[in-house]
């Protein structure tokens, strides 16, 4: 016999009539699975999604390739999410994430600034759970690609700096609905850290000159662990949606970006602490 | 129905080993982050001790000639440490701060070291304003005339004696191809040509390759470059070759003197070691001024912006010119030649272009 029990926001349970005979007892059983399937197709574990949001917040960058001091500033960004089953698997997603970033900060005796600007990618594969009603928890990971630079508006040989890494980062999620009469709240928490990649650096008191004019490559390639780029990113969120708004979500939440890097006796760290405002579209 | 709920149970136990499993993940995930640690410096206090603190260890972990300058002048920074720290106190004014600090960082004998504030511009030029000019403004009017002609920033002109002549004065811009190929083709039915580079103060490394470019046929090793590896005053990359390729436009095939005085500094300096690997080529004038470092920025706690010297070219024997090239004919402009309006260095290669 078999007992389907697949529990969805959508789906209704299912039961098998044990104790009816084993002839009626199957007629049964195909009258209640073939009226159901006829008028409803199976809903997906994990709905999918695009999620667009844009951030402001404080930016803090350190670069010692350009500078001792510590830059403060704003930040502007924007993101946009999808988050997809795959067809290979009933509990798995991808979550596919483009960003583009802007800073500008200023040193502590504000008469000299850094921008800073730049684009990373992210590519997901989790494997979903829904341990409880309204509760969503996924785990996975993919490649994380970043590139930008940060420049400094006052230096001369060592103006700028080049940012390109590629990293394999771990990522997890959860996610709770928490329905009431007229808005549906969907509380989120989203994660991912870096744990092994490469990226690009110039050596201690290497001049750009050096590396691309003549050519003198020196430990420009370094590969890393989450011990010479401890970083990470998170996202705290609220999406609202209204009973009358059918798939579309409102966000509010909270996006921290903390990259960093010690490489060649460098540092560098970006800090970017940005409020979010988004809107998510379910299909 | 004993059966089916039994089931539930063992369903709802799986369930939250799995809830579990990936609250465990996330967890790892934040500690292993928490674990790695911040990536973050200590910052000096915006105080005159502070300021003093943060351009001393700014030169000591970064300027790559304490070796070189330890054996040329005897230079001990941690003595400079010394004897300077006790210079600072709390009560000092900006402009004393200032004054205090250029001082320290004349030390180094480097026109690539400088502080700059708004109000000012600290620097020790002593490599130049030690010895005599060798250049004046009205003597070159002498020689231009009025009729000279302008391109990408070089003035040039043929002298009564079929002698081309050229003036540059900087490196500070990008030199135009097509305009060199004007100069060289205008300059072409010349008997030799001189490139006065006197109080050429330097600019773009690339504006002195690519000029440099034009006097030699084939590919040749001008000099050697490199860079510091780590905070050490002794940690350096390997010597990597700095190699000049000939110009794809009009190539110079005479013979030619390039003028030098003590105010020919960093790229023009690096121009005169190009020019001087290349065939034909005679130096005349005085020493160069040097300045064979190339210079990096930072900046204190108070804001002001420093230069130093960080990476070092040598030329092609792996010889430092960070104090100067000497000349191939050391030429001092008289005063009796000056009295009579005459440029002693450009008569004196005048005289060696026509033998």
């Amino acid at each position: 016999m078999i007992l389907s029990s697949i529990h969805t926001p959508h789906s209704p349970r299912l039961y098998t009539p044990l104790h009816i005979g084993r002839g009626w007892g199957w007629v049964c059983l195909l009258f209640l699975f073939a009226i159901p399937s006829f008028a409803q197709e199976e809903e997906p574990f994990v709905q999918k999604t695009s999620t667009n949001m844009i951030g402001v917040g404080r930016s803090e960058l350190l670069d010692t390739y350009l500078s001792p001091e510590k830059y403060h500033g704003t930040e502007i960004r924007y993101a946009f999410h999808s988050n997809k089953p795959l067809r290979w698997g009933k509990y798995l997603t991808q979550t596919m994430i483009h960003q583009g970033y802007f800073a500008n900060t200023h040193n502590r005796a504000d008469n000299n600034d850094e921008l800073a600007g730049g684009y990373n990618f992210q590519y997901h594969v989790r494997y979903n759970w829904r341990p409880a009603q309204g509760l969503l928890v996924a785990a996975g990971g993919g490649p994380d690609l970043n590139i930008g630079y940060v420049y400094n508006t006052r230096n001369t040989n060592n103006p700028a700096q080049l940012k390109a890494s590629l990293n394999l980062a771990p990522s997890a999620m959860v996610r709770y609905d928490l329905p009431t009469r007229h808005f549906t709240f969907r509380f989120g928490y989203e994660v991912m850290a870096p744990l092994i990649g490469v990226m690009f650096s110039p050596n201690y008191g290497q001049s750009y000159y050096e590396i691309f004019n003549e050519g003198n490559k020196d430990h420009n390639v370094i590969f890393t662990t989450i011990a010479k780029t401890p970083s990470l990113r998170q996202m705290l969120s609220v999406d609202i949606r209204h009973r009358r708004w059918s798939k579309t979500w409102i966000r509010l939440g909270y996006l921290g970006d903390y990259q960093q890097a010690r490489v060649n006796h460098l540092k560098y760290h970006d800090y970017s602490h940005l409020f979010i405002l988004g809107v998510t579209k379910g299909f | 129905m004993k059966n089916y709920a039994l089931s539930i149970t063992h369903s709802l136990q799986a369930k939250r080993a799995k809830l579990v499993s990936a609250l465990r993940i996330t967890h790892y995930i934040l500690l292993l982050f928490l674990l790695a640690s911040c990536v973050d410096v200590d910052e000096y206090p915006d105080t005159p001790n502070g300021n003093f603190e943060a351009l001393w260890h700014i030169i000591d972990e970064h300027y790559c000639f304490f070796d070189y300058k330890a054996e040329a002048i005897g230079l001990n920074w941690d003595e400079v440490y010394q004897r300077y720290s006790k210079q600072f106190d709390s009560g000092m004014t900006e402009v004393q701060q200032f004054e205090v600090l250029t001082n320290m960082l004349s030390e180094l004998r480097d026109g690539h070291v400088n502080l700059y504030s708004s109000f000012d511009v600290g620097r020790n030029w002593s490599w130049h304003e030690n010895y005599p000019q060798n250049f004046a403004d009205t003597l070159l009017r002498k020689y231009l005339g009025t009729d000279y002609k302008i391109a990408t920033g070089m003035r040039y002109r043929i002298l009564d004696d079929n002698i081309g002549y050229i003036y540059c004065g900087s490196f500070a811009n990008e030199l135009g191809e097509g305009n060199l190929d004007d100069i060289m083709a205008y300059l072409m039915p010349c008997n030799g040509l001189i490139i006065d580079i006197r109080d050429n103060g330097g600019g773009m490394i690339t504006s002195a390759e690519q000029f440099a470019a034009r006097f030699t046929n084939k590919e040749i090793l001008v000099g050697y470059m490199q860079h510091k590896t780590g905070k050490g005053h002794s940690q350096f990359s390997a010597m990597e070759e700095q190699r000049l390729k000939p110009s794809k436009g009009i190539r110079w095939q005479k013979r030619v003197a390039i003028l030098t005085n003590r105010s020919v500094f960093s790229a023009a300096n690096e121009f005169v070691k190009y020019m001087r690997c290349c065939p034909n080529v005679i130096v005349v004038g005085d020493k160069t001024g040097g300045g064979a470092g190339l210079p990096f920025s930072s900046e204190l706690p108070n804001g002001w912006g420093v230069r130093f010297s960080a990476c070092p070219m040598y030329d092609r024997d792996k010889q430092s010119t960070e104090f100067g090239i000497e000349p191939d004919y050391n030429v001092a402009i008289t005063d009796a030649d000056a009295l009579q309006s005459k440029d002693t260095i450009i008569e004196f290669a005048r005289k060696k272009l026509a033998e």
